[in-house]
């Protein structure tokens, strides 16, 4: 028996491409992927770009990519492993010292700063207080830069001098903004900026004192994981390293839901290009029974006819997947460009990998989605070259579509990283496949008994659904997963930019007051609440570090690097309360209450994540080193703490009573709207002991990512509705042999245009309102998955998404008839040209 | 009343080719009694089709001028010849051309749709009762066999008492004998009620059965015969 082998089925299979590739099917199917990878092409490097660039405006919050703090010198190893690697490097020493002049003393957090510092971000500054800032510069060697407050509470003026230990620095500016503030602001006190350089004469530093040094290090992603690896092993137990996505927790957080945001929506694009390429392979098969039963007929077995198929998509799928890499690379890159304003200056290129994984993705949706209409082109009957009328036996659709579904979820899986949120959006699209498509087979299949009655265009339209009802049922599944995913993605685009925002109010506190004396209390309360509409209580506050839990060291207990290890490294924040406070969530155990404090040990309430980290449970006795008085307390709740509203939390709240005997500040947030700076500095005046610490700075900075991040949602929005649009068109193009036929030969009838309109819209209005309706329910059903379980939001019915059926109907009804109007202009001599 | 329903004069059809013009019809002339039955013949490519295309107004010739039921063909818009076509034309074709997503009965109502006719449904059943196929009103075109076919789409021709009913190549896709009782069945309807039959055929025989046959060669009329 002859055999053909690959080699040769290769020139044919490159000829017939070649004379095919004007035929409509290989254009729709060649237009369908290239704009699938396009889209997720384009998706996946603004995701990959994005986030780098997100992560560089993270890397702000630590003035570097790399952090090596420790409260000892690093090792001249340490330093020379870095500079080896060619990194940027900018040193700090930072220590609290009091500041005196003629007119007091002030407590002070100074910095010391190389040339270098900061390496990402800028300082800000101005010639005086509330003068307009200007960015850049260090101070120089003699001199200081303070913040605003600590001339208040010294009652000094720019051209003064201080000193700082035994060396006196002149004050030649008014620091505005250190990138790096955001950081750690509980425990600040003003800032003096000073050079590195003059650090040795002021003396202050010697051993035994309490001070933090900083190694900053800039690089690539590539440099800064080697030099992790290569100093972790030599790190001390009192070192640690900070990258951009432990700076801050509200980045963090925020970075978290875009990233996941974005995986969604890629993941939303490859759904509609595997819709776009079964559709368009779908036709490709049809159109080629005749053929394959010919070579069957010329003695090709049907392997050989399936390979030379399969040869030819392949070839067609791999250029429409490098032209769609293309074509999203260049649409990333304009949008960069549009962006330019609101984006940082660097924005990391983002490699070759997303335009790899979107060429990846359009093969492997061309596989897994041609497959079964291609498997049809291997099992068409030869004998149909005599009776054309004979159809391929049909597939066992479970194997061929389980198949396509696994390798389609395996490719979700890969690229999101994310097993949870692809097995939802798996699960919820076979659910709603197999339920709501036999649905609406049922009810198509019901409405051909309601036709009889109907008017024409009714009739004409719905007849061509109803021909072929599993394909109607086929298409509305179609265009309602693309409608699912607009609305869901719109859905959740809405309630995520919701929580975010809910998370910074416009008067969301922008004043921390520190360091408040018991003696001041009252008299700053009733001050502030002249000042401020609704100032947070005040919270009592002492510095305390946990030493044992259940009496073991809780050195020997925890692992580094995890946040137990960072909280034991210095004091907490501690306080007491009576009330469990507002903003918390009780996960177990009980709140005191005061009856059942009477005659009991002392008791504490352990923020939940710490508990986990630190591995506390119910009933563990704590002992805290407070001040040099060691203090023990049973835990008898574990709270969430919700972290980014920026009000006053705690990680250990101990029973009233328990560590109130010990000296105690107060500590409290409130908003003061811009332009009342003259207040603040009279307040600052009335109580000179007291920190006062603004964060809108830090505000400002969550704000400006999350303009960011707003705008990255709504571009990738864009794009999934283009890619939608261009799917449904390219469905449009697989029906539109016949209904250039039913166009012409009603128009051979005398059918004038207006019926014809009448009939799209009838058809088209049709299938858009159905795949409205599965659309809604649909996205219901995945919504509440997704909240629940991926997002944790608390879920909620959507009314408006009952507009579907109506958006449905007009979408597709507009894009039906635009993309057919080809058919209506059909000219009536086809019929005689086809006989 | 006047006897003639088509009417031809000096009738060209040019068309743009790579290698430059190509001159598909030139200079038709010809005059067609209301009620008579005319053959067009010639061999593939003569431009047959193309001139009975251009007769029912499906297409515009490049010069010249057809009057078809009192109508100047070729001063209307596609619209205003759609609008002749539903009130004074039928169409048998070559391949049925009978709509998929309509059954038996509803192909046949179709042209009375279009003409808004109350009495579609009455009349269509009773049509496809006159070509014998009062008992597959229901059935689907593919549910049909290709002579079942053809005669619903005679069936549909006649529906709207057209005045003129074109037909090309009605018995080509169908065997010798089947063919024959469609032609028998076409003549006896044309008889029946009145109406002028303009067909293109090959077949010899169905063309000796009309009154006139004209010869088409390379888009001319070379010669014309009476029966």
């Amino acid at each position: 028996m002859r055999n053909t082998s690959l080699s040769r089925l290769l020139p044919m299979a490159l000829r017939q491409l070649g004379r095919d590739s004007r035929s409509g099917e290989l254009r729709v199917l060649f237009f369908a992927l290239l704009v699938a990878v396009a889209a997720s092409t384009a998706i996946g490097y603004f995701g990959a770009r994005l986030n780098g660039a997100m992560v560089l405006r993270a890397s702000e919050f630590l003035g570097a990519d790399l952090l090596l703090n420790g409260s000892s010198e690093a090792t001249a190893e340490q330093i020379s492993a870095g500079k080896q690697l060619s990194m940027q490097h900018a040193r700090l020493v930072e220590f609290s010292s009091v500041i005196a002049t003629d007119n007091g003393i002030q407590l002070s957090s100074v910095k010391a700063a190389d040339s270098n510092y900061p390496l990402r971000g800028e300082l800000k500054s101005a010639a005086k207080p509330f003068a307009p800032e200007s960015p850049g510069g260090v101070p120089q060697p003699g001199e200081a830069w303070v913040e605003a407050r600590l001339l208040t509470a010294l009652d000094l003026e720019i051209g003064d001098s201080v000193e700082v230990g035994q060396k006196l620095l002149k004050l030649t500016r008014v620091l505005t903004y250190e990138p790096d503030r955001a950081g750690d602001f509980y425990s600040l006190t003003p800032r003096l900026l000073m050079s590195l350089e003059d650090l040795p004469a002021t003396g202050v530093v010697q051993p035994g004192s309490r001070v933090k040094y900083s190694e900053l290090w800039r690089g690539t992603a590539e440099q800064i994981a080697t030099y992790r690896n290569l100093i972790k092993p030599g790190m001390a137990p009192s070192q640690q390293l900070l990258g951009a996505q432990d700076g801050n927790r509200q980045v963090s957080g925020a970075l978290g839901r875009a990233e996941r945001y974005l995986n969604l929506a890629s993941l939303a694009a490859i759904l509609l290009a595997g819709v776009a390429v079964a559709l368009s392979a779908s036709r490709f098969a049809q159109r080629r029974f005749d053929a394959s039963a010919l070579l069957r007929c010329l003695g090709l077995s049907r392997k050989e006819v399936m390979q030379l198929f399969s040869l030819q998509l392949a070839i067609l799928g791999l250029l429409a997947s490098c032209a769609g890499a293309l074509t999203g690379w260049l649409a990333q890159m304009g949008l960069f460009q549009l962006l330019g304003d609101l984006l940082p200056q660097e924005i990391p290129s983002g490699g070759f990998a997303p335009m790899l994984a979107g060429i990846a993705t359009g093969l492997v949706a061309l596989t897994g989605f041609a497959l079964p209409p291609l498997a049809a082109l291997g099992r068409v009957p030869p004998l149909r070259v005599l009776q054309r009328d004979l159809l391929p036996l049909p597939a066992s659709g479970w194997l061929v579509y389980g198949a396509a579904l696994l390798s389609l979820g395996l490719i979700m899986w890969r690229l999101s990283l994310d097993l949870q949120l692809t097995l939802s959006l798996l699960a919820g699209g076979l659910v709603a496949a197999l339920l709501l498509g036999g649905l609406l087979l049922l009810s198509l299949k019901g409405l051909r008994r309601l036709l009889a009655g109907a008017s024409l265009p009714w009739r004409l339209g719905l007849g061509q659904l109803l021909r072929h009802p599993l394909n109607a049922a086929g298409q509305a599944l179609a265009f309602g997963l693309i409608l699912l995913c607009m609305a869901l993605i719109a859905l959740l685009r809405g309630e995520l930019l919701d929580t975010w925002q809910e998370q910074l109010p416009a008067d969301a506190p922008n004043y921390f007051a520190m360091n408040i004396l018991p003696a001041d209390k009252l008299a700053f309360a009733q001050q502030l609440e002249d000042l401020s509409a609704q100032p947070a209580p005040l919270y009592p506050m002492i510095q305390g570090r946990l030493i044992e839990i259940n009496g073991q060291s809780v050195k020997q207990l925890v692992s580094k690097e995890s946040t137990g290890e960072r909280s034991i490294q210095r004091d907490l924040s501690l306080t007491w309360a009576a009330d469990f406070p507002t903003d918390n969530r009780l996960i177990e155990g009980q709140w005191w209450t005061e009856k059942a404090l009477k005659n009991q040990a002392p008791q504490v309430s352990v923020e939940s994540r710490l508990a986990e980290s630190l591995q506390i449970k119910l009933g563990d006795l704590l002992t805290f080193n407070i001040g040099g008085v060691e203090r023990q307390a049973a835990v008898t709740s574990l709270r969430e703490v919700d972290w980014d509203n920026l009000k006053p939390n705690f990680y250990m709240i101990f029973s009233p009573g328990s560590v109130s005997d010990l000296p105690t500040t107060y500590l409290t947030s409130f908003f003061l709207p811009p332009g009342n700076d003259r207040e603040l500095v009279a307040l600052a005046r009335a109580f000179p002991a007291i920190t006062l610490l603004q964060v809108d700075a830090i505000l400002e900075q969550l704000r400006s990512i999350l303009a960011q991040v707003t705008l990255a949602v709504q571009f990738v929005l864009l794009f999934v509705l283009a890619a939608g649009l261009s799917v449904l068109f390219a469905g449009l193009q697989s029906t539109l042999d016949e209904r250039l036929r039913q166009g012409a030969l009603l128009r051979t009838l005398g059918a004038e245009r207006r019926l014809m309109i009448r009939t799209r819209w009838a058809e088209f209005g049709m299938l858009g309102a159905a795949s409205g309706l599965l659309a809604a329910v649909g996205c219901e059903i995945i919504s509440a998955l997704l909240y629940t379980y991926a997002f944790d939001l608390t879920w909620q019915p959507h009314p408006w998404l009952l507009t579907l059926p109506l958006i449905g109907a007009l979408v597709v009804g507009i894009a039906g008839v635009l993309g057919t109007r080809r058919s209506l202009n059909a000219s009536p001599l086809t019929v005689l040209r086809e006989a | 009343m006047n006897a003639s329903i088509l009417n031809v004069k000096h009738l060209s059809k040019v068309v743009p080719s790579a290698e430059g013009e190509l001159t598909i019809l030139e200079q038709i002339e010809f005059d067609l009694a209301r009620g008579a039955s005319l053959a067009i013949v010639g061999s593939s490519g003569s431009g047959k089709s193309t001139l009975l295309g251009l007769l029912a107004g499906l297409d515009l010739p490049s010069s010249g001028e057809i009057i078809l039921a009192g109508h100047q063909l070729t001063r209307l818009d596609e619209d205003q010849r759609a609008r002749v076509r539903a009130e004074h034309v039928g169409f048998v074709f070559q391949s049925f051309q009978l709509l998929d997503s309509l059954n038996a009965l509803e192909n046949v109502m179709l042209p009375l749709e279009l003409e808004g006719r109350d009495d579609a449904g009455q009349r269509a059943r009773e049509l496809l009762e006159r070509v014998g196929l009062g008992q597959r009103l229901t059935h689907y075109p593919r549910q049909l066999s290709g002579g079942e076919q053809q005669r619903v789409a005679i069936a549909r021709a006649f529906a709207a008492d057209p005045d003129v009913l074109f037909a090309d190549e009605p018995t080509g896709n169908l065997d010798s004998h089947t063919g024959e009782r469609i032609s028998d069945l076409l003549f006896q309807l044309n008889q029946e009620r009145g109406t002028t039959l303009v067909l293109v055929t090959h077949d010899a025989r169905l063309a000796a059965r009309c009154q006139r046959q004209i010869r088409l060669e390379g888009g001319q009329l070379v010669t014309e015969a009476v029966s």
